[in-house]
């Protein structure tokens, strides 16, 4: 490349280029008219040689892609009043960078131009290279890209589900999956509670009266309760709770429940209402959406009664 | 949230942009239908599902996402409303047509759980597995944005 050439006489010459006239006049206007492009504004700038004026023009339109870090900087015209001398002080500018100028640090950037053309090429497509016994079949290839693909997309969700600690792919597919459906339902769940009437409470007791039916065994008494805890609720919490306490029931938000049920018995029954709530066989549970805050859920558990 | 992949972006807003639309969306409902509700309870908590559903999608970044998008379409259609996409540019939707042929061949397990996925995440039937995935991430996050947003106005309002 031209910018070996460029070195040259900066190396043998003084470090700053503001005094050209320790060039080699004819070596340098060598080196200026192979390497870098001159553009128009230097040309009007300065009133050069006709000579090398025309020569320059030729070169005009390098392969800018390389070069494309050093910006021309007219000098003040005050610095060399011979027209052969503003030739040369034009000339100059091709080592003056914009980032710092003297002979040392031009060959240091004009090593780093090159080097930055080299970096700036455009990410050319990645080879991938077949493992052994792997064919280089195009389909299997793109089949191992989306692989890959799909394994790191796993992998960014897994930081954000919490258990995300399972190594196998598929649980923790199954895990993704869940969470999904669990802020779904939070979703529901806390739309419902926002609506601070009673109405909606004792609508949705009915609901859920009809499904914890098959669910617990003492499905008569649990059905009464609620109509009457619901009944209780439209007048005052507090009331409610009170009766809730003299049946042995406590009141508790459904994620406690849930936590409970499951470290209770690990091995969850399969018995899943309409709202999602798995119940263990022990723990009869009613979900009751509240005006007031989240969904609560009223668990009934005979050989231990919480105390108020 | 920092997101740690630098190829996906699965960026959300913060959380008050979640709440603006949401609270905004709800004083639209409020608006429409005064104290004195004709309709059951029932219409309500529907609404205001909705309601949160359109918000998150608009505080996601409204077109931006295949999700909120696909979102927000049916939101409209089920208002009989004419919803106005702006012209995204042609970005890669994933080759369905040239794959789905050899849809088999790819790891099964995947499959039926992205089965499962397209399922619930809005928008995902028309989607590769890879892009379903990066869609579910940027859902996920949006999803429990609303709800920490969600949670804190009930909280402040269940004060007594």
């Amino acid at each position: 490349m031209n910018s070996s050439s460029l070195l040259t006489p900066s190396s043998s010459s003084s470090p700053h280029l503001q005094s050209p006239a320790t060039f080699d006049h004819d070596d340098f206007l060598h080196q200026i008219f192979s390497s870098t492009p001159w553009p128009s504004s230097v040309l009007d700038d300065a009133p050069p040689p006709t000579s090398d004026c025309a020569a320059v023009t030729g070169f005009h339109h390098h392969d800018a892609d390389s070069r494309n870090q050093i910006t021309m900087i007219p000098l003040s015209h005050n610095h060399h009043n011979d027209a052969l001398f503003n030739g040369f002080s034009t000339g100059s500018l091709p080592f003056h960078l914009p980032q710092g100028s003297g002979g040392q640090t031009q060959s240091q950037a004009t090593a780093s131009t090159t080097t930055g053309g080299t970096t700036v090429q455009p990410q050319t497509k990645p080879k991938v290279r077949a493992r052994r016994g792997q064919a280089t079949d195009p389909h299997s290839i793109a089949e191992r890209l989306r692989r890959e693909r799909i394994a790191e997309r796993m992998k960014s969700l897994q930081e954000l589900v919490p258990n995300g600690n399972k190594t196998d792919k598929a649980s923790m597919l199954d895990e993704i999956i869940d969470y999904v459906k669990f802020l779904q339902l939070q979703v529901k769940v806390l739309s419902m509670s926002r609506l601070g009437g009673a109405a909606s409470v004792s609508s949705q007791i009915s609901e859920d009266a009809g499904g914890s039916h098959e669910n617990t065994s003492s499905s008569g008494e649990a059905k009464m309760t609620e109509h009457q805890v619901a009944k209780l609720m439209e007048e005052d919490m507090g009331s409610a709770m009170q009766y809730l306490q003299g049946k042995g029931l406590c009141l508790m938000p459904i994620s406690l429940a849930t936590t409970i049920s499951t470290a209770t018995c690990p091995s969850r029954n399969p018995f899943v209402k309409d709202t999602g709530v798995p119940l263990s066989p022990n723990l009869s549970t009613t979900t009751v959406a509240n005006g007031n805050g989240s969904s609560l859920v009223t668990v009934k558990d005979a050989p231990s009664v919480s105390k108020p | 949230m920092a997101s740690a992949d630098k190829l996906i972006n699965t960026d959300v807003p913060e959380k008050d942009v979640f709440a603006l639309h949401f609270l905004r969306s709800l004083s639209n409902l409020r608006t429409q239908n005064p104290l004195n509700s004709p309709d059951k309870s029932i219409d309500r908590v529907r609404k205001i599902k909705k309601a949160a559903y359109v918000s998150m999608a608009r505080a996601a970044g409204g077109n931006s996402r295949l999700w909120s998008r696909a979102l927000l379409r049916r939101a409209a259609k089920d208002d009989n409303k004419s919803v106005r996409f702006s012209r995204r540019k042609r970005k890669v939707t994933w080759k369905i047509s040239s794959k789905r042929r050899r849809s088999n061949q790819r790891a099964p397990v995947v499959e039926e759980a992205a089965e499962r996925l397209r399922n619930l995440v809005p928008g995902g039937g028309g989607m590769e597995t890879s892009k379903l995935m990066e869609e579910t991430a940027h859902y996920i996050k949006c999803l429990s944005m609303q709800v920490k947003v969600m949670q804190c106005l009930v909280d402040g309002l269940s004060q007594k």
